[in-house]
């Protein structure tokens, strides 16, 4: 069965697919200017507590998302 | 004929340094995104004409998400697009996220040649790229290039013969990235290979516990390092040179002199008992070049040499990540790291490169809390001369006491300023391990640059203070102040004389305590006030032309307000 999570509750360690971008218009091409959007594959390094960012790893590339973002990045796991 | 060159690429891809080889011109470039905050020119000798090029900021789309990227478009629209040629540097290390803008260069009918530059870690990280393959198919130059090294700068050159506007098929979002894909498939081979200590290092440091840890080294390490390198300097370097060599000469020289007129006060100023004296006579010739060269240039080189070694490696963003969350209290994200750790080397260009935070807002918050909290080398400098005999704690206590006043002030801007504190995302790069000359080049370029910007200013200073001082043109500002500096801060009244030339420059400023053999207390509180109070005039006209009027009096006033409330309060409270 497919588990849709944010990318907030997504564990560590884990690889999903984004299914869904809450929020507005700007910060989905913001995304979608760093390689992430709707279908794109993503993996999970690590969270920092407390709502702290969200590290995960994009193809090659390695980014830093605040919490508040990443809470907007749905994902099936 | 071709009229421009632009530099165009994502951020952290090494614009700056492509641009350093093609112009001659340096420019400051580090391993973290937004270096490059403003335009930098320079010319290329190109055929028989002289071509100017520009560096600009690194955007990762031609879309209007970011002011970076409005300015990139309207800028290449500025000429008619058969005059200029777009250098697209490329990540050869990241191809795919890279080439959403090499698309959107191309469908815009720029013409185009791209750099894919860092090829040789492209290599070392098993990333195989059929460039032959990838020009065929973009149908632009493509020339792998490394740019630390030089390796392909003259091929770029000489290929930019071959630019035209191409014509392509304008896609949408979706499609593009999936023509990427298509791309990468094609031209773009990975070997598997075992991680490495460097990706092994990599990853720890963005995993919170480990990450901490690493933090709390490195800065630990960093500071200890900065300490080790200023005091050795100043002991086997500047220090014997300053007393064997400087001072016997200068003492013959001035033999026979009389003391008491007025060119031996501006030059040499008073003796002590008989005897020059660099930390007390306060003449041009003494006391300004041994603050200068005998207390700040030291730690200028050390602290650069930390400061640049962990801006290659790519370790600030790191940081970022794990103080986020902390800066987030202050109404500033991760990000906001990297102009607070460039102010601790001076504060103007750590509230330059706030350039990098969005909103208006943020940047007030984090050029404040600048101004305020964070010490500048020479600032910091001084206070190791001053303090560091009564001991590490009241040098450490001066940090102490002006983190928690960042701390403090920023959680009241948060609260009492509209707005919020956006998320950020930020790109963290791989370390890497630029080779010594360029560190050593840009630890030369930071130093040159401290010579030429402060010592004329702190010799004219100097000069200036000893005329005044001789025609006891102070007494009047040393009045109005006495009771305030004497009554709240516990201060003799001689110290207001420092205080004013802490306006100026905040090294001179503590030299000028010097002479008035101040108690570690009252050492301790003029210290935490000449960091906390008004910052030295550059900061401010940078202030000014960073934030407005508006804003520049705003942040005055906390200025003056938080040194008042903080003396007062270290003399009555915590120092009693």
């Amino acid at each position: 069965m497919k588990k849709v999570v944010s990318l907030v509750q997504l564990k560590a360690g884990n690889k999903a697919k984004v299914s869904d971008i809450l929020g507005g218009g700007n910060l989905e091409s913001k995304l979608m200017n760093m390689g992430i959007y709707k279908g794109k594959e993503v993996s999970k390094l690590s969270h920092i507590g407390l709502r702290g960012p969200v590290v995960i790893r994009v193809g090659r590339t390695i980014l830093a998302l605040g919490h508040g973002i990443a809470e907007k990045i749905i994902v099936e796991a | 004929m071709i009229k421009k060159i632009y530099l165009v690429g994502n951020p952290n891809v090494g614009k700056s340094v492509v641009f350093s080889r093609l112009t001659g011109v340096h420019v400051v470039s580090s391993n973290y995104p937004g270096t490059t905050v403003g335009f930098t020119k320079g010319f290329l000798q190109l055929g028989d004409s002289r071509v100017e090029v520009l560096d600009l900021p690194g955007v990762y789309s031609l879309e209007s998400t970011s002011s970076a990227e409005e300015v990139t478009l309207s800028l290449l629209k500025e000429h008619p697009k058969d005059e200029i040629i777009v250098i697209n540097i490329i990540d050869s290390t990241n191809l795919e996220r890279n080439l959403l803008l090499t698309l959107q260069l191309i469908e815009e009918g720029f013409p185009v040649i791209a750099s894919l530059n860092m090829c040789d870690d492209a290599g070392h990280r098993g990333v195989n790229i059929h460039y032959q393959r990838l020009e065929e198919l973009l149908n632009i130059p493509i020339i792998p290039t490394c740019a630390v090294t030089g390796v392909g700068i003259k091929l770029l050159i000489e290929r930019m013969q071959e630019v035209g506007v191409k014509s392509r098929v304008k896609l949408n979002h979706e499609e593009r990235w999936k023509e990427i894909g298509r791309i990468i498939e094609e031209v773009q081979h990975l070997e598997h290979r075992h991680h490495s200590l460097r990706e092994i290092l990599e990853d720890a440091s963005v995993r919170p516990l480990t990450g901490l840890l690493m933090a709390a080294g490195v800065i630990y390490a960093s500071f200890k390092v900065v300490r080790f390198i200023g005091e050795s300097i100043i002991s086997r370097i500047t220090d014997p040179l300053f007393f064997n060599f400087y001072q016997p000469i200068l003492e013959k020289m001035v033999l026979g002199w009389q003391e008491d007129g007025f060119w031996f006060h501006l030059l040499i100023g008073d003796l002590i008992n008989g005897k020059i004296d660099f930390k007390q006579s306060l003449g041009i010739l003494t006391t300004a070049p041994y603050i200068e060269f005998g207390m700040v240039l030291p730690y200028i080189v050390s602290f650069y040499f930390i400061l640049s070694l962990l801006e290659d490696i790519g370790y600030l963003p790191r940081l970022a990540i794990l103080l986020d969350n902390l800066l987030h209290r202050l109404g500033l994200h991760g990000f906001a790291v990297i102009p607070l750790m460039l102010g601790f080397g001076c504060n103007v260009p750590g509230i330059l490169s706030t350039r990098v935070l969005e909103s208006k807002r943020e940047r007030f918050i984090a050029s404040t809390l600048i101004s305020i909290g964070i010490p500048c080398v020479p600032l910091q400098a001084m206070i190791f001369g001053l303090l560091g005999k009564f001991g590490g704690f009241y040098v450490s206590g001066v940090y102490a006491v002006l983190f928690s006043l960042v701390i403090i002030l920023g959680v009241i801007l948060n609260r009492l300023l509209k707005g919020y504190s956006p998320e950020f995302i930020l790109e963290i790069p791989p370390y890497r391990f630029p080779p010594l000359t360029v560190l050593f080049k840009k630890l030369y370029f930071r130093i040159k640059g401290f010579i030429i910007e402060a010592v004329p200013i702190v010799l004219i200073g100097v000069l200036f203070i000893n005329i005044f001082l001789y025609f006891k043109l102070f007494d009047f500002v040393t009045g109005i102040f006495a009771p305030v500096v004497t009554g709240l801060f516990g201060l003799p009244k001689e110290a207001v004389v420092s205080l004013a030339i802490g306006f100026f420059r905040k090294d001179v400023a503590v030299g000028m305590l010097m002479p008035l053999n101040l108690t570690a207390k009252q050492l301790f509180i003029a210290a935490t006030l000449l960091a906390a109070s008004f910052p030295c005039v550059a900061t401010f006209v940078v202030l000014w032309k960073e934030l407005g009027v508006k804003y520049l009096i705003k942040a005055t006033l906390v200025m003056i307000l938080v040194s008042i409330i903080a003396g007062t309060f270290l003399n009555f409270v915590i120092l009693r």
